[in-house]
């Protein structure tokens, strides 16, 4: 049985695939729907005028998108459950950190092995697993994300628990990346990057691939779609987002350790994906905002803080069962 | 020690362990199998019981004592409370969420668990509370295998619980219903099955013995604390999908299987306790590639 | 995404407008602990002997007015990193606590940055050291010190044997590889060395490997929370060596939870437990205030805000270069001890005692 997309009916099926999702209801001409980016683009350009908290933690939200973006082209344009995400965004982070402190790399270098490492992975993880009914799936993910973990504690390589810590922080161009305003600016730069390859993966061939293997897999097959070679793509990308994110994550904080890359962590940025509403990629931005900020704008609450956030969660998920983001299906 | 004795008693604390997650996990099977929701609140659902247990427990103390008629008592009596919660949280949880995309509610489920996790962090403080039940250290030694009163009474409980579900089951009406709704609910409903009480009776049976096994481990293992869920909840889920997801007694093997998986997994040189959730999950992914469906799980007859 | 956005910078903008009014004698202190997630136990304790020593030093007068802002770093970096930011943008003349190693690893850049004196009180892994901008000063000894004393005592209790138990965390980790070293280095034979999760209960496998193996001694070197039932389930599975526990096990938590099997126990520990006089108000007005005994790191977290109120009142108010200067030349007596500090901001003298369990109380060990 496959999972239920966010669940558009036949129509949009046949109607364009539209990764902008509802924002069609708010915004009807392309140059309302530019401006609108225009203006968004400004005030998250504009907003470490606001203070270094906010810059903090903005930033954190900037990650939580780049991480709920790649973890949408799984879950929400393949339809495959991922509950071990972190592992991925561990693979990108620890391959940084080794590289860099152990070896003496340069950063830059190491991006392409964090993102080799990343696809090994998804294909270590997704080859013999991908034939799995998703429920079965989720355990298989989940697994795989505490082994990651468990392995980045025992190991020495990696720090063991303690973690890796002294990562240098890149130069660009003479630019050293350093500071928390710098960090946010290049997080902000790779969202954009990482929105811009959503929408033109949903657009592609592949994305359309993805969207009949989630509607229906064996109509998909008898189409001549190879559904397996389809979804380890999906994984494929959707790990290289995470090492990415993983990678420059390393470096902002230039000490990482195996508490950044538990269970909860995944089950994070799921939240992200579906309480924005999966698939829609305004939907899955704003849901990683909500699980980044939702949090931080409760501090003052103490220990409470999380349960108040929790209430905030069920409310939402009771009031927009398909995630808020209003989806273009229902036009 | 000899190696005999050690894997002798590697086995009896496997099945000791393992009777715990085969108890989280049925829990887990039964509410999958009627609702097809992974209920990521059930481990705290355990958390719940344990500390109603000992709230019970302490109300039973001065009539019946702390012993084993008392810890019996605060037993039922939490299964009984912490069924009705169960049943309380579906309603205004789960219920309206049942026609919603089948991740939603999973989310909702996980925000239900941070509820009952947050919430009983802030009533206690955060503090690990003793339980500690006059049920004393004595045992039987078998050799030189050492098994105490606790353990075969919590191995018998768990296996009485296990039989009275399956008699439940396969030979009540409600039972009868429940495999009905979990083969297919919308014919169920046109055949005359009040498919909502029928959810309600799974979210009690499985809730309670959820607390059951709560209560159990907070006087076996002698303390409870907010977070005591966790854990468990994964290992159960884990437990549920290495039998089969849906299957009851896939739950019961599989909660044993893991139990031994973890216990053996220590025991065995170059694993270790390090890496023993390594081992069991490396195995539960070989299981799942060789016999996708669990070990027990029947196939779902997937369209062709 | 526009609207969520604006109310959110809104609420942070007034945040940031209501922090920056204090008055001259109104002193703030940060505490950065976990509240929050797996750990939230210790550090509302560690809140708590916070609160504690304001509560004195408020009443005893002496012109500054001591109040709190808790940032809960749910021992997690990335929280770690936003609550510390947090924290050094709300008006705050220094920083106590400080409980994950790994997550006080990266805030301390922030508060380095921020030149805020931070007194790490808790989280002790030895990666703290070379990651110190100059501003921490870490009053609990590092795992160096504390195995130094344990091999002393084993020696001269002919230990030749050791099984060693840790939880997989920075601390406990640390302190249980250092010890494996050590002891190994020193002629002994560690007969088994195990990593368990904090949280898991069911310790029946492990101890049956320790029982197996039989060594002269086992050290647990986490925290009381898991320990108690460690040690219940040690001793009722026919473990008859002795025991020993490390600094984060040194509580009456740790008693209470392993009942009779606690009898007999050892612990490493700063002269903090209730059996010294400074102590034992301490853990009264502790007790009586909250309504639950101390933990572990609760005596050195109130000598953690002592410590700083010393330096401030020493510097003359809350310069933060002059404060952190006085608190290099600090000679402060705490509950824990003499506490003065190496060029490194580590502590000069560490003054490990050992601890024996009696009839469900510490009491010093011969």
């Amino acid at each position: 049985m496959a999972l239920e997309p966010g669940s558009p009916g036949p129509q949009s099926v046949v109607s364009r695939p539209s990764a902008w999702g509802g924002l069609g209801l708010l915004l009807d001409t392309p140059a309302k729907r530019a401006a609108a980016i225009v203006v968004i683009l400004a005030a998250m350009v504009a907003a470490p005028l606001l203070g270094p908290y906010a810059v903090v933690i903005l930033t954190n939200a900037l990650l939580y998108t780049i991480l709920a973006l790649g973890l949408n082209i799984v879950v929400g344009y393949a339809g495959l459950l991922d509950l071990g995400y972190a592992a991925f965004f561990a693979v990108g982070a620890y391959s940084v950190g080794i590289l860099t402190t152990v070896f003496g790399w340069n950063f830059w270098a190491t991006i392409p092995v964090a993102v080799l490492a990343a696809v090994c992975a998804g294909i270590i993880i997704g080859g013999p697993t991908l034939r799995l009914r998703s429920d079965y799936l989720a355990i298989v993910t989940l697994g795989f994300g505490e082994i990651v973990r468990i392995a980045a504690r025992n190991l020495q390589i990696t720090g063991a628990a303690s973690g890796i810590s002294g990562i240098e922080q890149p130069w660009l161009f003479g630019w050293h990346i350093a500071g928390s305003t710098d960090f946010y600016y290049v997080f902000l730069l790779l969202a954009v990057i990482g929105i811009f390859v959503s929408v033109r993966l949903a657009r592609s061939r592949l994305g359309r691939a993805w969207l009949y293997v989630r509607h229906d897999e064996d109509a998909a097959e008898a189409m001549g779609i190879d559904r397996v070679r389809v979804k380890l793509a999906a994984y494929i990308i959707g790990a290289i987002y995470g090492a990415i994110g993983g990678a420059f994550f390393a470096v902002n904080f230039t000490a990482i350790s195996p508490q950044s890359f538990s269970f909860q962590q995944s089950t994070l940025f799921l939240m992200a994906v579906i309480l924005g509403g999966m698939g829609k990629i305004p939907g899955v931005i704003l849901g990683a905002f909500i699980v980044v900020l939702g949090p931080e704008l409760l501090r003052d609450l103490g220990s409470f803080r999380y349960l108040v956030f929790a209430v905030g969660l069920l409310l939402i998920m009771l009031f927009r069962p398909s995630g808020i983001w209003p989806s273009g299906a229902k036009r | 020690m000899t190696l005999t004795t050690i894997l002798l008693q590697q086995l009896v604390n496997g099945l000791v362990l393992g009777s715990f997650y085969a108890l989280v996990a049925l829990g887990y099977t039964m509410v999958f199998g009627v609702v097809k929701l992974l209920n990521f609140a059930h481990g705290d659902l355990y958390m719940v019981g344990a500390f109603i247990g000992l709230l019970a427990l302490s109300l039973v103390a001065g009539a019946v004592g702390t012993s084993w008629v008392g810890v019996g008592l605060a037993i039922l009596l939490s299964m009984l409370a912490v069924g009705f919660f169960g049943v309380f949280i579906e309603r205004i949880a789960y219920a309206p969420m049942l026609k919603a995309p089948r991740l939603s509610i999973l989310i909702t489920a996980l925000a239900v668990s941070l509820v009952l996790q947050n919430g009983v962090l802030s009533l206690t403080g955060g503090q690990v509370m003793p339980f500690s039940p006059k049920l004393g250290f004595a045992g039987i030694n078998l050799g030189d295998i050492f098994i105490n009163y606790k353990q075969i009474a919590l191995a018998g409980a768990a296996a009485v619980l296990m039989l009275a579900l399956e008699l439940f089951v396969s030979r009540t009406q409600y039972g009868r219903a429940m495999r009905a709704v979990s083969v297919d609910k919308d014919m169920s409903e046109l055949m005359g099955i009040d498919v909502n009480r029928i959810i309600a009776v799974t979210f009690f049976v499985g809730t309670a013995l959820a607390a059951a096994a709560g209560t159990m481990a907070g006087a076996y293992y002698g303390s409870i604390w907010y977070f005591m869920g966790f854990l468990i909840g994964l290992k159960a889920f884990t437990a549920a999908v290495i039998g089969g997801i849906g299957s009851i007694p896939g739950a019961m093997l599989g909660g044993l299987v893991l139990g031994l998986l973890e216990s053996f997994g220590t025991q065995i040189p170059g694993i270790g306790s390090a890496w023993k959730d390594v081992f069991s999950f490396s195995v539960l992914i070989l299981v799942l590639v060789f016999k996708p469906t669990g070990l027990l799980g029947k196939s779902e007859q997937e369209r062709m | 995404m526009k609207l969520t956005m604006t109310s959110a910078l809104a609420g942070l903008t007034l945040a940031l407008a209501l922090s920056t009014a204090t008055f001259a004698a109104d002193i703030k202190i940060g505490v950065l602990v976990p509240t929050t997630g797996g750990q939230a136990s210790y550090g509302q304790d560690m809140a708590n002997a916070v609160q504690l020593a304001m509560d004195e030093l408020n009443k005893a007068g002496g012109g500054n007015t001591y109040s709190m802002v808790v940032g809960d770093d749910g021992c997690d970096p990335q929280q770690a990193v936003n609550a510390a930011t947090k924290l050094a943008s709300s008006g705050i003349a220094g920083v106590v606590g400080g409980y994950c190693s790994g997550a006080t690893i990266p805030t301390l850049k922030i508060f380095g940055d921020a030149k805020l004196p931070f007194i790490i009180t808790a989280a002790n892994s030895t990666k703290l050291i070379p990651a110190n901008p100059g501003n921490a000063f870490m009053i609990n000894s590092t795992g160096n010190d504390q195995v130094a004393k344990a091999i002393d005592v084993w020696k001269a209790k002919g230990v030749k044997s050791l099984a060693i138990v840790n939880e997989g965390d920075a601390y406990s980790q640390d302190l249980a590889t250092l010890a494996q070293k050590s002891f190994t280095e020193g002629g002994g034979t560690v007969a088994d060395f195990e990593t368990v999760n904090h949280g898991e209960q069911d310790f029946s496998s492990v101890v049956t490997k320790i029982k197996a193996a039989n060594p002269d001694a086992v050290f647990w070197t986490a925290y009381d929370d898991d320990g108690g039932p460690f040690i219940k389930q040690l001793r009722e599975g026919g473990y008859q060596g002795a025991i020993y526990v490390g600094d984060g096990s040194t509580s009456t938590n740790l008693l209470k939870l392993a009942g009779d099997a606690s009898e007999g126990v050892f612990a490493f520990s700063s002269p903090t437990a209730e059996f010294l006089p400074d102590a034992k108000a301490f853990a009264d007005a502790y007790q009586a205030k909250f309504n639950v005994a101390p933990s572990s790191y609760g005596p050195l977290t109130y000598d953690g805000m002592k410590l700083l109120a010393d330096a401030i009142s020493k510097a003359g108010g809350t310069d933060s270069a002059k404060v952190i200067d006085a608190l290099s030349k600090e000679d402060y007596k705490g509950l824990a001890g003499e506490i003065s500090f190496r060029p490194d901001h580590t502590l000069a003298r560490s003054n490990f005692i050992v601890i024996e369990a009696k009839g469900g109380a510490w009491a010093l060990a011969q």
